[in-house]
């Protein structure tokens, strides 16, 4: 790894700031996917910015009607949370499928969905939620948050603060994982609020995305098989050496039902 | 009295260390002065090397040495022979080895072969000179795939070596076995594929070498399995030095399983470089190269075919396999897709014909050398996966014709015709007894449940037999010291096998003695004159015979020490049970007592180096089963439950050898499941991290029951031991690929190769179990 | 070049580290605690798993300068005065160990994993170790080892 400055400043500001300052800057969070890279060579900064120092990143507030965990709370600390398990507690359940326990003693969900790594499960979470995304400049809804493959709508040296999810009637992530890594090879987050459903697909493309037809079935009758003979075009999903786009396109219903079955069963918060 | 016995589940003395953090692996080791070094791989599968600049490298500040594979030839570095057992093919043939230098000269011929090696100040800076050696390579055309290799118009590794081919080894009865095959009801064909797979032990390699001007003796500190063979290759055959004059140590070595046991192109690159630079060199390999540059196992595609009759009598049968070996001729290479993978073809059952053909291929790949097993779960799986193949196509209740078939204990001693001394077993009461404990009578009720559950329930019980290998002589050196203390150093190795504990449990109990007392030394050449090292599940079979003539030695020595302390005859003094006594008076003394005399009388009297050679290999056997569920919604495979009941002769230590079947089974498990080493055409490596390489986690595996039948010791050694290390790799990939088989068989699936990914089967039950047998080995054979 | 302060193994610590040092190059080469150990690159295999303020994390997956101000625990750090503590000697035991170089992981992963859930099941157990590769044990033993440990923390 080729070495760099280090900062760890107290407040968002001072984050911005040094970020400003440096030539190639690089915000570090819970560090699990950015330090891999750097020690295989794959990135190299000149200045790592440490949003670990400041206060009230970590927070997670819940109220009645919205879950808000802070930019830097951990995935440990989301799936422990008594709290959000009452709230949504399929994303509890998410944030304990997240990589392995160590990565989840380090991992936050700001640095997860800044990545929006195509295999990565908060990213699900957030748009099927429909969460809202704050920044130190501004809020951005979870529709326009995720652009493409690693690509988010975060602009040079925008810091996440926290995450905002509307508490829905009923929610699951139903994931099937890639025996090696551990990524989903495909991962499905349904919510219903009302007759609003939302269904949102990692894994499986370049990028998290939601499934309007399934949507659509499932507003109007909210059960696994309301989503019979619905189909995901597969030309834009994966093929690699774990699944072809067809498995990956087939994978997507499987789980989409499974999901729903667990929302109705277990989904609901309160 | 001693405190422990043949057949206790002594615990390990290893591990209070290990549980502490203090134990002493290759990287824990440091030298005063150490340099570091990296070694410059190639990128690409088949290259002309057309020159290497590596002045940018030489002027980074802090670098001390860069190689190049040109100066390595011009400093007269020799090339490391191959030791494989079979070196003569079909007609005579005479094996081809091309040389195998340390690193390529001019062409590098696949990923990850050395090119250069820089040796720096600290690791940056080895790794940072590493880019910028400029090597001018030419990309040639690659082969990986071994069929493909054989086929005419392939690109050639070597241009003296036509088809690519190593050699063409053949055994058993061809004659016989297409007569079989012309009278036979049926036969029955099959093409198979058992995946590439790599062992990835925990610790990667890494050696510290240093050379002391003075004696002009190097030390290597190495992680390998094999420190006596090993250092012979690296003097004789690289260095060109006498053997004394390198001292080879293994320390604790983080797991092996094979991948260690070769003589690998790094160490006499460090030695050398120690010896230039007149300081320490200290290499240690990352993950990410060992994919690329540890040797690989398994990779063979075969055609296997059974003469079988109406009622299920097995007539023949014949395996024609093809197995890439990667470059050259690694230690003993083209010895497993050879005679390794002939020998146990048919398993325990009568098979009155048998004829197998090996090829051993150059490709493209990493080195293939010994993995767990090394040719007796290829054979396994091939025999085995035939019988559940025909039995499927015939209709045949696959449990029931296995037992028609095993061989019946009153046909032992029985030359096998592959050449197999099937000394003593019982096969079918291991069958029995697996089948009871895996209890069938519930198999309907649990189907039942699975299918409440969506999911697909199946069952396999697959037998097998095995045989030992490795080096045939084994030394034990046992000292006694003046204050109470025993030493006994043994040639062969352990690497996590437990032989600190149950070399001494096997001294203490045959002696006597205090188990507490002895001093265990084991892989470093100055120890023992000679040493087997690991390998072959040698290790009780050789190693423990060792010890255990060592001990029996001693008591001969020590008996007319004790007839003097009796005030007895030495012909009337019996020994047993750690005494030494005169029947006649009825006096005693124990074996304490006597070593203790002999400190007074004379020290080193009763000290005794053994060296134990065995006759004939041993015939480990036993029987595995699996239960599996099926997720036909999307083919994730649970393994519900596993059983193994398994005949290692005499059991010395079972905590121990349930240790080694439990790791071998989950090491087999992750073979039929998940690991897969693929290479694209061009000779890169697709699979190369742990995020592609899929290892078995806990969540993934299942309990396993695991039982002994020692009821027929052998008698090839005068322990009666048979082996254990390997066994469980041996038995699991049919139990687990045929019990998926047997879930699916309501879709109409009859085969799938290894590794069983959902997708896979997720095809296979959509396409009703389309498949042809003779797609794989069409043109190979 | 930063300097921090931390305590490991509940002693201060205070060292010059470079912004790339990671936490387990700072314990094994700047502390000589070499119990903690290096299987991968692609932080999979846990053999390098230490506790920073009580949670398991992997050590090659954290810039040492991150540990500054924290409380760092290693296998060396766990065990009582003299013998093994409940994990340690369960995993003894019940042969939970053979090679030995992913144990200190084991026995670090182990005991936060007791530390959040004293009462695991069997699954919980298994999902637990998802972070720390073995490749000589099946794992059986090891999970016998820290249900029975967890049985003997328990009374």
């Amino acid at each position: 790894m080729e070495d760099f400055s280090y900062q760890k400043p107290k407040t968002v500001d001072d984050a911005r700031e040094a970020y400003s300052a440096s030539a190639d800057g690089l915000f570090l969070a819970g560090g699990q996917t950015i330090l891999p890279v750097m020690k295989l060579g794959l990135a190299a900064p000149s200045a790592v910015i440490d949003l670990g120092g400041i206060e009230g990143l970590r927070a997670i507030l819940v109220t009645d009607s919205v879950v808000s965990i802070g930019a830097m709370a951990t995935h440990a600390t989301v799936a422990a949370s008594g709290d959000v398990r009452q709230a949504i507690p399929a994303l509890s359940d998410l944030a304990g499928m997240i990589g392995d326990p160590q990565v989840r003693t380090r991992g936050t969900i700001g640095g997860s969905i800044a990545n929006n790594d195509p295999a990565a499960d908060y990213p699900a979470a957030v748009l099927a939620l429909n969460a809202t995304i704050t920044t130190d400049k501004r809020q951005i809804a979870a529709d326009d948050f995720f652009v493409a493959m690693f690509e988010t709508a975060l602009e040079e040296g925008e810091i996440i603060t926290n995450v905002e999810f509307p508490v829905a009637d009923a929610a699951a992530y139903a994931k099937f994982a890639n025996p090696a890594s551990r990524f989903a090879l495909a991962g499905v987050f349904v919510a219903r609020t009302g007759n609003s459903v939302r269904v949102a697909v990692t894994g499986a493309g370049t990028c998290v995305f939601r499934v309007a037809d399934m949507e659509a079935a499932l507003a109007k009758d909210f059960s696994a098989t309301a989503l019979d003979g619905i189909t995901v075009a597969t030309e834009n999903l994966n093929t690699d050496i774990h699944a072809s786009a067809e498995y990956r396109g087939h994978l997507i219903g499987v789980m989409a039902k499974r999901a729903v079955e667990a929302a109705q069963t277990k989904g609901g918060g309160k | 009295m001693t405190d422990v016995h043949i057949g206790d589940a002594v615990r390990r003395v290893e591990d209070q260390r290990f549980l502490t953090g203090q134990g002493n692996y290759i990287d824990d080791i440091n030298m005063a002065g150490q340099a570091r070094a990296a070694v410059l791989r190639s990128p690409h599968g088949h290259a002309r090397i057309n020159g290497i600049d590596t002045s940018r490298a030489e002027a980074l500040d802090g670098v001390l040495l860069v190689i190049t594979g040109r100066q390595w030839l011009a400093f007269g570095m020799g090339t490391l022979p191959t030791k494989t057992g079979v070196r003569k093919g079909r007609n005579d043939t005479d094996i081809n080895e091309p040389p195998r230098h340390c690193m390529a000269i001019d062409t590098a011929r696949y990923l990850g072969e050395p090119v250069a090696f820089v040796v720096a100040e600290t690791q940056v800076i080895a790794n940072n000179a590493l880019e910028l050696i400029d090597v001018d390579f030419e990309p040639l055309e690659a082969v990986s795939d071994a069929v493909k290799a054989l086929a005419p118009g392939a690109p050639r590794l070597w241009d003296d070596i036509p088809n690519n081919l190593c050699i063409d080894f053949e055994l058993g009865d061809l004659e016989g076995t297409e007569k079989a095959f012309a009278e036979a009801d049926h036969v029955i064909t099959l093409d198979l594929e058992n995946n590439r797979v790599t062992a990835v032990p925990i610790e990667t390699r890494g050696c510290v070498g240093s050379y002391d001007a003075a004696t002009e003796t190097y030390t290597l500190y190495n992680a390998t399995q094999n420190v006596h063979a090993n250092r012979d290759m690296f003097a004789e055959n690289v260095l060109g030095i006498d053997k004394q004059k390198l001292h080879h140590v293994a320390p604790d070595v983080g797991g092996g399983f094979g991948a260690k046991n070769s003589a690998y192109p790094e160490p006499p690159m460090v030695l050398y470089a120690a010896k230039k630079l007149g300081r320490p060199v200290k290499w240690i390999n990352t993950r990410s190269d060992s994919f690329l540059g540890d040797t690989h196992g398994r990779g063979q595609t075969s055609r296997v075919q059974i003469a079988i009759n109406n009622d299920g009598t097995f007539l023949a049968l014949r395996t024609e396999t093809v197995g890439g070996i990667g470059a050259y001729c690694w230690t003993i290479g083209p010895f497993t897709p050879t005679g390794g993978s002939a020998r146990t073809q048919g398993g325990p059952y009568t098979f009155p014909a048998m004829y197998y053909r090996g090829r051993a291929v150059f490709t493209n790949t990493a080195p293939m050398d010994p993995y767990r097993g090394a040719g007796r779960p290829e054979a396994t799986f091939q025999t085995e996966r035939i019988i559940e193949y025909a039995c499927r196509k015939l209709g045949l209740d696959p449990v029931e014709t296995r037992r028609k078939n095993l061989m019946p204990p009153e046909a032992l001693p029985y030359m096998s015709p592959m050449g197999m001394d099937i000394d003593c077993g019982d096969f079918p009461l291991l069958f029995e007894r697996t089948l009871e404990m895996a209890a069938p009578d519930t198999f309907a009720a649990r189907a039942d449940r699975a299918t409440k559950a969506g999911r697909l329930f199946g069952f396999a019980i697959a037998p097998y037999l095995e045989c030992t290998g490795g080096a045939p002589k084994e030394y034990a050196g046992v000292q006694f010291k003046e204050d109470g203390a025993v030493t006994l150093a043994v040639g062969s190795h352990s690497t996590g096998m437990g032989h600190e504990t149950v070399l001494p449990q096997l001294l203490a109990a045959r002696l006597g003695i205090d188990f507490d007392r002895i001093q265990f030394t084991q892989a470093d050449t100055d120890a023992t004159p000679i040493g087997g090292g690991h390998g072959g599940s040698r290790g009780m079979e050789v190693g423990g015979n060792a010890v255990a003539q060592a001990a029996d030695e001693i008591i001969v020595k020590a008996t007319p020490l004790a007839a003097h302390l009796l005030q007895s005859d030495a012909a009337k003094v019996t020994f047993a049970d750690g005494s030494f006594s005169d029947a006649t008076s009825g006096a005693s003394v124990s074996m304490t007592e006597v070593i203790e005399a002999s400190m007074d009388q004379e020290p080193g009297f009763l000290d005794t180096g053994a060296t134990f050679e065995r006759g004939v290999i041993s015939i480990p056997n036993g029987c595995h089963a699996a239960t599996v569920e099926v997720d036909p919604d999307t083919g994730a495979i649970q393994i519900t439950g596993y059983w193994v009941m398994d005949d290692f002769g005499t059991v010395i230590n079972p905590l121990l050898a349930d240790g080694q079947v439990m790791g071998g089974i989950v090491q087999g498990i992750g073979q039929a499941l998940t690991e897969n080493i693929i290479y694209d055409d061009s000779g890169q490596l697709i699979t190369g991290s742990l995020m592609d390489y899929g290892l078995p986690r806990a969540d993934v595996v299942p309990n396993m029951v695991i039982d002994y039948y020692e009821g027929a010791p052998t008698k090839k050694n005068p322990l009666g031991v048979k082996g254990a290390g390997e066994a469980g790799c041996v038995g699991a990939l049919p139990a687990v690929v045929n019990a998926v088989l047997d879930a699916l068989k309501g879709h109409g699936v009859v085969h799938m190769d290894m590794p069983l990914t959902p997708e896979k089967v997720w095809r296979a039950i959509r396409d009703k179990g389309a498949h042809d047998p003779e797609a794989l080995m069409r043109d190979a054979c | 070049m930063p300097k921090i302060s931390l305590t490991v193994n509940n002693k201060p610590v205070t060292q010059d580290v470079e912004g790339r040092t990671l936490l387990v190059e700072l314990i094994r080469e700047g502390l000589g605690l070499t119990g903690t150990h290096i299987g991968c690159d692609t932080s999979q295999c846990g053999a390098c798993v230490v506790h920073v303020n009580g949670q398991p994390v992997k050590s090659c997956t954290m810039l040492a300068v991150q540990a500054d101000g924290a409380e760092v625990l290693t296998v060396e750090g766990v065990s009582p005065d003299s013998g093994l503590n409940p994990i340690q000697q369960a995993l003894h035991e019940h042969h939970g160990l053979q090679c030995g170089f992913c144990t200190p992981g084991m026995v670090m992963t182990a005991t936060a994993l007791l530390k959040n859930n004293p009462d695991p099941s069997e699954a919980d157990v298994r999902h637990g170790l998802e972070g720390n590769l073995c490749r000589c044990t099946g794992y059986q033993n090891i999970v016998e080892a820290i249900m029975a440990a967890a049985k003997t923390m328990r009374s």
